[in-house]
Formats: C-alpha cells, structure tokens, sequence
C-alpha cells in the first residue's frame, strides 16, 4: 500500500512538473479542449432536452373526438363507456358545449367579440381521449382514430401524432448529427492534447532515457503523460461545463426560456449529475487518449 | 557472473564487435580499455540491453539475454549500476531526489529510500550538497552524484562508461577510489577507459579492445 502510495505521488507530481514546465501549452491545449468540449455540451444538452420534450409529449398523447350536436348526453355517457373498456384508451374525459366556451374564454380573454359575433355557443361537445401508453405507435392510434370517425356520434377526430412523429424523427437526426459533430470534435481534442504531450516527451527525452537506464518499467515512465492528458482533458471538460453552465443561465434569463417547453414537459433543463459526471470522465478518458497516441507516435518515431 | 559467447555487433554495416569471447566473474574489478570506436561503449551496452547482439549469445547472472522478454529488461538494469562521461543527471531535480530516483523506480518505500539515499551521499562527500542542483556543482561533484545513483540499490554490477573523461587527474583518481571501495563492498566494476593512466594506477585486469576484437587480456605489470 505504501509502495503504491509513493509511486503514484511520484507520478502525480511529475505529471504536474509537465504541465508547470509548459504553462503556455498547457493553458491553450485546455483552453481549446475547453472549447471543443463545450461544442459537444452544447449538442448534448440540445439532445437531452428534445428528448425530454418528445417523451413528455409522448405521454400526452390525446386524441379529441367532437361530436354531432344531435346526440343526446344518454348516447354520449354510453359511448365513454364503451371506448373506456377500450384496451387502447387510458382515459376518456367529457368536455361539455359550456365547459369548451368557458375554456376558451378563459385561454382567449381577448378574443371575446370574435364570440359574440358567432351568436349562440359556437363549441361542439367531445371526448378527449388519453391513448394508453402500449398503444401509441402512428399506426396503434392511426386505427383508433378511424373506428372512432366511423362511429355515428362523431363528427370530427383531431389528434397530434403526425406532429409527435415528425418530432421524434427529428430527435432523431438531432442525435445522428450530435454523435457525428461529438466524434468530430472528440478526434479533434485527442489531436490537440497528443500534440501537447508530444512536447512534453521531446522536452524530457533525455530524461526518459535515464529512467529507461536505471530500471523504470515501461508503466512508469507512461504514467506520468498519461496522467498529465487526463488532468488537461478533465480540466478542459471542467471549464466547459462551467461555461455551458453560465451560457445556459444568460439563456433562461435573457431569451425567457423558463417555463414549459413549447407547452409540455418540465421546461428546458441543464444535464443531469450523471451526465455532468460522465461528461467530465469523457474529458478525462479523451485526454488519457491523447497522451497514449502520443506515446504511441513518440516510441515509432525512436525506435 | 557476464559471459560473452562469440559475441559480434554491427551498426549499419560497420562492426562494432567481432566475435568477442569474455568472461568476468562476480566480484571482479576490469578496465575495458581501447582507443575510440574500439567497441567498448557497444559491450557495455550489450550488457544492460540496450542492444541485442547479431551473433552470439551474453550471459548476465545465468541468464542468457537474447532470451530475456522485453519486460524483464528494467529488472535486471535493477540489479545493475551505470556512470557515465557526461554524469546525465536530471537537471532539474535535486542531488537527493536525482540519487533517490534509482529506488523509487524500484517502489522502495519512502522510510527506507530516504534512510538509504541520505547514508550512500554522506559515504560520497555529498551530504551537505543533498538539495543542491546538479549544474551548480563541479564536474567532480556530479559524477559523484552520478556514482551515488549507481550503487544506492546496491548492484551486482557496477558498468562505468568513460568516468573520468571530463574530470582532471586528481578528481580521476578520487572517482577511481570511491569505484574500487563499491568493488571491495563485492560489486562486480567493469570500467571502460582509454585512458592508460588510470589503469596503470591500480593492478586490475585489463581487457583491451581493438576495432571490435579483444586483442589483450590479463593483468599488466605496474
């Protein structure tokens, strides 16, 4: 235990006698990394929160079935019965003439004399159906809604699902282009942080050659560079998420984003802790990725 | 304790060793002598791996090193001590962490390396020099550094590469004393030297190397 101790004290300060010894490097190899990272926080956070929305969205999918104003409530009580027992339907709820003028009233204050032009209360009744989370796939509710428009009660089926799809398809580009600018982006700080590292083993050449002389494993003389692309690559991923954090707050409070997310959802949110903590490994995993391709390119080019 | 079995070496065509039979047993005291490019600095460095013979084979301890892994290679430098020409100490570290390095690469704990790196630079004449760094000292100063990371971890075998060649003939032979007590101590020295002075100072065996062959080996009359 105390061996290990020492050594990895040992390596731990070497590796931050590298980064002391090329302050200048060492400050814009981060500040790139910072940068690159941040490019890939900003795509991560786009991805996690449309997400969130379609999931949210998902969930409310509801499909409104109006009805002919002839029916009588009798009729109507037994067709919410009927599409309750419906395997597909999660709920259904009954919004009267009245309950859908006051709604609107309500949501629309202003358009009050667009009403009074109309006469008596324009609204029809209807069913607002909640489809059951196991039944909403585009073809699931594609069926639902014409065994409803088929029934003699109905005069109209609206439902949102051909939004909801083309959002989903969209997500779903999002996150194609996000892994492909991430892998971009990753391969370019890789690039950057081997290149540091680089002249940091040209600096100590000779050094890596007595350690060599006097019995240094292989590991030991590595682990320093490799240490010293992790704290960069950590270190950069730090500065990013701090500056992703602050981007993010000028953006609420600027652009008004704060409230729900086009109308669903729990509004737009900053990445959870385990993103944040995996973010940062990232960072520190890339930069230990750096220094190994340094390495790599250090020992072909000697030996 | 080294055993060189037809031993030849080569770099880009020119031989540096030819068929060179030797064997030096533990305890030993050698002077590997010859003019430049005599082939003295390759045997050395055939001897801690450096280099892999093109024929021939080279025992060290019993081991045949052709047949070494690549991983062990750091082990058995352990069990050897190296003094160079131009000392190559780290700049930037510190006289006691310079000596001090030679354990931590083998994981001695800190207790046991600091008691062992203090006690080897007293028995040197370094003790009041321990957080010094290497280029404020005199030459003398630095190969006597270089000699205390070479025997700290007590080595079988103790291979001085030219170890005089940038001090004067005081300081020459000051080194050479402090080589011949690591010899006394049961480490086995070989010393690679063209210069006859000090060799011709102390009744040690001599092996003379010329353009890559061992063209005399005995002890020399005084």
């Amino acid at each position: 235990m105390s061996r290990s101790v020492t050594r990895f004290r040992y390596l731990l300060g070497e590796a931050a006698d590298n980064i002391k010894a090329n302050r200048t490097t060492t400050v814009l190899a981060v500040a790139t990394t910072t940068f690159t990272m941040l490019g890939m926080g900003v795509f991560l956070l786009l991805y996690l929160n449309a997400q969130e929305a379609l999931g949210s969205l998902k969930e409310e999918i509801k499909v409104v079935v109006y009805l002919r104003d002839s029916v009588p409530s009798r009729e109507i009580a037994q067709l919410r019965s009927d599409l309750s027992r419906d395997p597909a339907v999660a709920a259904v709820e009954f919004v009267s003439r009245e309950q859908a003028l006051a709604a609107f009233r309500t949501q629309f204050p202003s358009e009050e004399r667009l009403l009074n032009g109309l006469g008596d209360n324009p609204f029809p009744a209807s069913l607002v159906v909640k489809v059951g989370p196991a039944h909403r796939s585009s073809e699931q509710v594609g069926g639902l809604v014409q065994k409803l428009k088929a029934l003699a009660e109905v005069d109209e089926v609206l439902y949102s699902q051909d939004w909801i799809d083309n959002l989903a398809v969209a997500v779903r580009y999002l996150r194609v282009l996000g892994m492909g600018i991430g892998v971009v982006l990753a391969a370019s700080m890789v690039t950057i942080l081997a290149n540091t590292i680089k002249l940091t083993l040209y600096a100590r050449r000779e050094e890596i050659e007595i350690l060599k002389l006097i019995g240094a494993t292989t590991g030991f003389i590595k682990m320093p560079f490799v240490l010293e692309g992790a704290l960069l690559g950590g270190a950069g991923a730090a500065c990013s998420l701090l500056l992703l954090r602050g981007l993010f707050g000028l953006a609420e409070s600027k652009l008004a984003l704060k409230g729900t997310f086009w109308g669903v959802g729990r509004g737009l949110a900053f990445l959870p802790d385990r993103v944040t903590v995996a973010f940062l490994l990232l960072g520190v995993m890339l930069g230990c990725l750096g220094s190994l391709v340094s390495l790599i390119q250090f020992r072909d080019a000697r030996s | 304790m080294i055993e060189f079995f037809h031993v030849s070496k080569s770099y880009h065509g020119r031989p540096a060793l030819q068929d060179v039979s030797l064997t030096i047993e533990k305890g030993e005291f050698v002077f590997l002598t010859g003019s430049s490019g005599a082939g003295k600095t390759t045997l050395l460095r055939l001897i801690f791996c450096a280099d892999a013979p093109d024929e021939g084979q080279i025992l060290v301890n019993g081991r045949n090193l052709l047949h070494l892994k690549k991983s062990a290679v750091p082990l058995l430098r352990r069990t050897m001590g190296f003094v160079f020409q131009d000392f190559r100490l780290l700049p930037k570290k510190t006289v006691f962490e310079n000596v001090a390095l030679a354990l931590k690469v083998g994981g001695v704990p800190e207790g046991v390396l600091r008691v062992k790196t203090t006690e080897t630079l007293g028995a040197l004449g370094l003790g009041h020099k321990v957080n010094a760094l290497p280029l404020t000292l005199s030459a003398g100063e630095q190969q006597r550094v270089c000699l205390a990371r070479a025997i700290v971890n007590d080595p079988q075998v103790l291979l001085a590469d030219e170890p005089t060649g940038n001090l004067d003939a005081e300081l020459s032979g000051e080194i050479l004393d402090l080589m011949k007590a690591v010899n006394a101590r049961g480490t086995t020295v070989l010393l690679a030297t063209h210069n006859r002075d000090l060799w011709r100072r102390v009744r040690r065996r001599v092996v003379r190397l010329e353009q890559g062959r061992v063209v005399e080996d005995g002890c020399p009359e005084v």
